[in-house]
């Protein structure tokens, strides 16, 4: 891939009055979060976070709430100072970029969606659109055309002149989305933007975000507290806990081998492991699934109703892909390692 | 764990706790506070410590406002049982009855004497003696009622102090349970047993009990206990202190001052070009039209109703020059008032400054700063504008400084994600967002300033408000209803048309 657009080296962020000192002991006593508040009064909120993503990637942050991971996507346009440590974006270090190159850095290359919208209530659907053109200086004319087009794209057409509040909460959203496409940015900052739309319009939302920014070649960062939807949207996935990245990999990756007991809770927490059976995945028995030279009567074998979850369990143990039978013994599908993760995504 | 033993554990955790919150006999309160917990009404629960220790008891408990009760109603008590107790009761009469028969007896002998020498005043002088001696009778029967009441002060003292320290034996374990709860939910709140605070009330009710009782039992108590003996030199000097001050201040400002008063008397005097010297039909219709295009057809009537009230009572050219002292007034608040606001939403140092002066300006009451302001500036329409300046500010200040401060943070936090400076921020996002808010504080201010008219007539800036104090110095009842509903019909000419001129334009959404 193409070279990163995002890169940030071993960035710290401790929050409190006595930050500097704070840090200085941390590098040079190796003192823990909970010493630090003890001593210092001060909370950290990011430890030595280092990552690169490349462009086009979708690239998602899950944790639970606290771990730090919206102050961690507020460093990339610097609504957050780091304490410490090294952050690029379209190879610009942020904290040196003075106040007006930050504003067009802000306003030209990153947009940002909000988990509670943060649309302007006193202005229209278009004009809300198209207020990171506004800062540009954009002429009228020009930025309401744009304005249009982006609220097309997310299927908005129609309610340019109504006001934000009387739209349905996925409505707003879209908006939202639209106003950070609107200056056709490289950068897509999402801070759990569907965590607060109920489930339905969230999977709606969700695909049509992956489509868009998949055809649009946009570098995603994408926040989340929802394991199901990083793996749905994510390229990559970055387990975050108590301000640290505890690992970071595609989703087969984190399914397949989750670092620590943390991350394997959360698999296991996937909903699709445990609802899903091995017969609704199961491929039929055919020269292409299961070649004639494998030998199939070592091949580990496990019943239709089988869950994904146990299923998982038996294709990390054995390297030949599982053969599903029915109530009576009968072998009548194949499960490899390819249709696992497929059923895990839930794409079928 | 079994619920049995929960239970058992809850208690056990209970009583650990109220041992920790009472320090001292712990497990008497937590025994005392089970029974109030378990039942939801009144428990029966009596604490001999509090009931005869009383103040005592609450100062150590930390629990002062029992304490300040307490030692109130035992007061009120050992004063009735003093007053009762110690004779005093009649004694001034019987001193009045003591002198009243030495003079009677003085009378009767010397009428003795002019009987024997058979002088004509023998009779009148006889008579005299009678009428003391009836008196000193009287006064003496009104000394033994009095004397006889001593019987009931006591009475009623002793059933007094009874109830004090029933109510405080029965009050106190329950008092002292909800202070635990409150100490539970916040543990800065002071609990445990204090010796220094058993001291303090001590000391104060060594000073206070004697002194209160001794006031109310000695026949004549010493004057310095009735009056405190305050220094009239102080307040003399005080005052001629100020008097200096302010006159040199006068004089070594007066090019400032007079400045400032020549600035507004500019802006007053335009403004009554326009509204006083242009013919009334012009005024008139441009009043009305204004009031129908920028706040409806509704406030239009409305505002015709008011004008011809003004006109046919021949109180236009009254009200035209109260409105130019308003409006003067008024705009100089708004321009003042909102960029202040806005300043002390954004600055918290500004704030804090500006908090105290701002409490001072509305406090104050108007006719003490209407003194330094004539010192500073005279008399006239000028101080009577910067008169009502101070007065009115406030609200504004206060409302633009709340809005700016409620514009929700995340809203804030969008705009500046999208690279919005600091100036668009305020100019696109946070004033359009306060603008309910400083509408009010606007509202608020032009009627403090109407209300201010009238105080201000009393330095000369003459309108409708010289009007109303005619009328109060004449108590022309007619006069002075009549200019007030005219003062009030200017009032809501133009709250109503500002008011309706600002629609705000959607709300925040969610």
């Amino acid at each position: 891939m193409a070279k990163n657009v995002i890169r940030l080296d071993n960035v710290w962020k401790i929050f409190g009055e006595n930050a500097d000192q704070a840090m200085e002991a941390i590098n040079n006593e190796g003192l823990d979060k909970a010493a630090v508040l003890e001593r210092f009064g001060c909370v950290v909120g990011i430890a030595d976070v280092s990552f690169t993503v490349p462009r086009g990637e979708i690239f998602c942050i899950m944790g639970l709430s606290g771990s730090g991971k919206s102050t961690l996507i507020r460093h990339l346009n610097r609504l957050i100072e780091p304490t410490a440590g090294k952050v690029e974006v379209l190879e610009q270090s942020m904290p040196d970029l003075s106040d007006k190159d930050l504003r067009s850095m802000r306003a030209k290359h990153i947009g940002m969606v909000f988990q509670h919208m943060a649309l302007l209530p006193h202005r229209t659907v278009i004009d809300n659109v198209a207020f990171p053109l506004e800062v540009q200086n954009v002429p009228k004319l020009k930025r309401w055309e744009i304005s249009q087009h982006a609220l097309s794209l997310v299927n908005l057409g129609g309610f340019e002149y109504r006001l934000p509040h009387q739209l349905s909460g996925g409505m707003q959203q879209r908006v939202g989305l639209a106003r950070a496409l609107a200056s056709d940015p490289e950068v897509l900052l999402m801070d759990e933007p569907f965590s607060a739309l109920d489930p339905l319009i969230r999977r709606e939302l969700q695909n049509q975000f992956v489509t868009l920014t998949k055809t649009l070649q946009k570098t995603t960062v994408f926040i989340t507290h929802d394991l199901d939807e990083a793996i749905r949207i994510g390229d990559r996935i970055a387990i975050m806990k108590d301000g640290r990245l505890i690992q970071i990999g595609t989703p087969e990756d984190i399914v397949m081998n989750p670092i620590d007991e943390y991350v394997t809770e959360f698999v296991q927490g996937i909903s699709n492991l445990k609802l899903i059976s091995a017969a609704s995945i199961m491929l039929d028995i055919n020269e292409e699934t299961l070649p004639a030279s494998m030998d199939i009567s070592v091949a580990t074998r496990a019943a239709s109703d089988t869950s994904l979850d146990n299923l998982i369990d038996l294709s990390i143990a054995s390297e030949l892909p599982i053969i599903i039978t029915d109530s009576d013994g009968k072998d009548i599908g194949v499960v490899n390692k390819g249709t696992l993760l497929k059923g895990i995504k839930g794409d079928e | 764990m079994n619920a049995n033993e929960e239970v058992l554990s809850l208690q056990k955790d209970q009583q650990q706790s109220v041992t920790r919150f009472a320090e001292r006999r712990g497990e008497y309160y937590s025994k005392q506070f089970q029974a109030i917990q378990s039942v939801n009404g009144i428990t029966y629960s009596f604490n001999v410590f509090a009931a005869l220790l009383g103040p005592m008891w609450a100062a150590t408990r930390n629990l002062w406002s029992f304490f300040w009760l307490s030692a109130i109603a035992l007061l009120f008590s050992f004063v009735q049982l003093g007053i009762g107790l110690s004779g005093n009761l009649g004694s001034d009469k019987l001193a009045q009855a003591d002198r009243l028969m030495a003079k009677s007896q003085e009378m009767a002998v010397k009428a003795q004497v002019a009987l024997e020498a058979g002088a004509s005043s023998a009779t009148a002088l006889l008579r005299n003696s009678t009428n003391l001696k009836t008196a000193a009778e009287n006064a003496i029967k009104e000394a033994n009622l009095e004397a006889s009441g001593a019987t009931s002060y006591v009475i009623f003292g002793f059933f007094l102090l009874l109830l004090t320290v029933l109510v405080q034996g029965f009050s106190a374990n329950a008092l002292y349970e909800k202070k635990y709860c409150r100490w539970r939910k916040d543990y800065s709140e002071n609990s445990g047993f204090s010796y220094p605070n058993m001291l303090l009330g001590g000391v104060m009710l060594a000073i206070i009990f004697p002194i209160v009782i001794y006031r109310f039992i000695a026949a004549a108590p010493v004057e310095w206990i009735m009056t405190f003996p305050a220094n009239k030199a102080i307040f003399n000097g005080a005052a001629s202190w100020l008097d200096g001050g302010f006159d040199s201040l006068a004089t070594s400002g007066a090019g400032f001052f007079d400045g400032i008063s020549y600035g507004v008397r500019i802006f007053i005097e335009a403004l009554e070009v326009i509204l006083v010297d242009t013919p009334w039909p012009v005024t008139a219709i441009v009043i009305l039209f204004m009031a129908w295009r920028l706040a409806g057809v509704r406030v239009a009537i409305f505002t015709a109703a008011a004008l011809s009230y003004l006109a046919f009572l021949g109180y236009w050219e009254k009200s035209m020059s109260t409105v130019a002292l308003l409006g003067a007034s008024a705009t100089l608040c708004i321009l003042f008032g909102i960029p202040l606001g806005i300043m002390c939403a954004k600055n918290r140092t500004m704030d804090s400054f500006a908090r105290p002066v701002l409490d001072f300006m509305q406090t104050m009451p108007a006719f003490v700063y209407l003194i330094p302001i004539i010192a500073f500036f005279g008399t006239g329409k000028p101080p009577g504008v910067l008169a009502t300046l101070i007065f009115g500010m406030p609200p504004v200040v206060r409302l633009t400084s709340l809005g700016i401060q409620q514009v929700p943070a995340s809203i804030v936090e969008g705009a500046l994600a999208f690279g919005c400076s600091r100036r668009k921020l305020l100019l696109d996002v946070e004033i359009p967002l306060a603008m309910s808010s400083i509408l009010a504080g606007v509202n608020q201010t032009i009627l403090m300033c109407l209300s201010m008219v009238v105080i201000a007539s009393l330095i000369g800036a003459e309108g409708l408000g010289t009007d109303v104090l005619m009328a109060l110095q004449f108590a022309a009842k007619g006069q002075g209803l009549l200019a007030g509903l005219a003062i009030l019909a200017c009032a809501m000419i133009i709250d109503r048309i500002v008011q309706g001129s600002f629609k705000p334009v959607g709300k925040p959404g969610h």
